[in-house]
């Protein structure tokens, strides 16, 4: 499998960002719905620290991803109506888009709260915003519904590579898959 | 003449004498809005500051009478505020202030003494029911209109109970904590007649029963 993607599939760097995103993102999902009812305490704190902590690795790992998509050719789509053409690029644009807001409204939510950001006891970031009540419920409104809109669209970008793999028969599945090469 | 004048000359320097004693270190008001009461903690590597709003100081002193002078501030815990709700929520609970079982802290001077860098009090800090003794060194500006005292002392969190359990990691929470002063005192209050106290209580207060 080579490192860039082809005109016939997806090079390993995507994929391996793909896959690897996508386990990150179960993880902090779990996590972050997990976490807001626990009760006051250190163990909270904690578990809020390892959220952040995902959660700026995502926003850099989305970053390097979007530069490297820039930087290559996307491999052809497989033949299929062009409203569905449509609905895919809206989808992964939607995909990047929320991939972005999810860490950017999470910064935001934990600057206009007052709380220190760190990662991974490695490295203190900056606040975006200083405390703000009302930041502080804009910010949060957002992080909520981002992530209800996210696990909507992975979804809805799950049961169309599915329908892909079942129902057309066509390879677009399998050239993200991360165990098979590019060819078929 | 020269008797009277001696009478009289005694008869002021005694009541200079008893003056002297009477204000030896004169009470100073504190003026709230001006004065603060601040702490600094790290949380996660990052530096927080908070307030106490509120608290009564209690402020006699005299720089020539160390002896004579005298601290005693309470604070009331309930008055913090770290500009983040759900930490000044943390820090109301057990595992930190305990805000139900003890309210307030105390501060108050046992001494006060010179020393090479300026006048430094023991005193007794009082948190969460347990007691410990610091020194604490303060500047102290007098002027025509009351006086400022400015003084900053680093605490260790864990020796007053706050952030027990898993909240002692000195990773997450720091130990060190570092309390500000800054109190702005104004006119020495003239010291009440106690003769008059009666009269204002008679006033005051409903006639007893006979």
């Amino acid at each position: 499998m080579a490192l860039r993607s082809t005109a016939g599939g997806w090079g390993s760097v995507t994929r391996a960002f793909h896959w690897g995103m996508l386990l990150l993102l179960i993880g902090i999902v779990s996590v972050g719905y997990y976490m807001t009812g626990l009760p006051l305490g250190a163990a909270k704190l904690q578990i809020y620290a390892l959220h952040k902590s995902i959660g700026l690795t995502l926003l850099a790992l989305v970053i390097l991803r979007a530069l490297w998509r820039l930087s290559e050719q996307r491999p052809a789509l497989p033949p299929m109506p062009i409203w569905q053409v449509r609905v895919a690029i809206g989808t992964h644009l939607l995909l990047y888009g929320l991939l972005f807001l999810m860490p950017l409204s999470g910064w935001l939510y934990n600057s206009a709260s007052g709380f220190p950001l760190q990662w991974f006891h490695v490295l203190n970031l900056p606040a975006l915003a200083r405390a703000d009540p009302h930041l502080k419920v804009l910010a949060r409104s957002l992080h909520e519904i981002g992530a209800g809109a996210l696990i909507g669209v992975v979804a809805l970008h799950m049961l169309a590579a599915l329908k892909h793999h079942f129902i057309d028969n066509d390879v677009t599945l399998r050239r993200m898959a991360p165990w098979r090469g590019d060819r078929f | 003449m020269k008797r009277v004048v001696a009478v009289f000359r005694a008869a002021f320097v005694a009541l200079a004498f008893v003056a002297t004693l009477a204000v030896a270190a004169p009470v100073y008001p504190v003026v709230a809005a001006r004065s603060s009461l601040a702490f600094s903690g790290t949380q996660q590597g990052e530096r927080f500051n908070g307030v106490f709003r509120a608290f009564e100081a209690r402020i006699q002193y005299a720089p020539d009478d160390l002896a004579g002078s005298h601290f005693d501030v309470t604070i009331p815990l309930k008055s913090l505020d770290s500009k983040n709700s759900e930490r000044d929520a943390a820090l109301a609970t057990a595992e930190w202030f305990d805000f139900t079982h003890f309210p307030n802290a105390t501060f108050r001077t046992v001494a006060m003494h010179m020393t090479a860098t300026g006048v430094v009090a023991d005193a007794d800090v009082t948190i969460k029911g347990r007691t410990r003794r610091i020194a604490f060194p303060f500047t102290w500006k007098g002027s025509a209109s009351g006086a400022t005292l400015d003084a900053r002392v680093t605490l260790d969190r864990l020796d007053y109970g706050l952030g027990t359990g898993d909240w002692a990691d000195d990773a997450m929470v720091g130990r060190k904590v570092e309390v500000t002063v800054r109190l702005v005192l104004g006119p020495v209050v003239p010291v009440e007649v106690p003769a008059a106290k009666p009269t204002l209580k008679a006033v005051g207060q409903p006639k007893a029963k006979r």
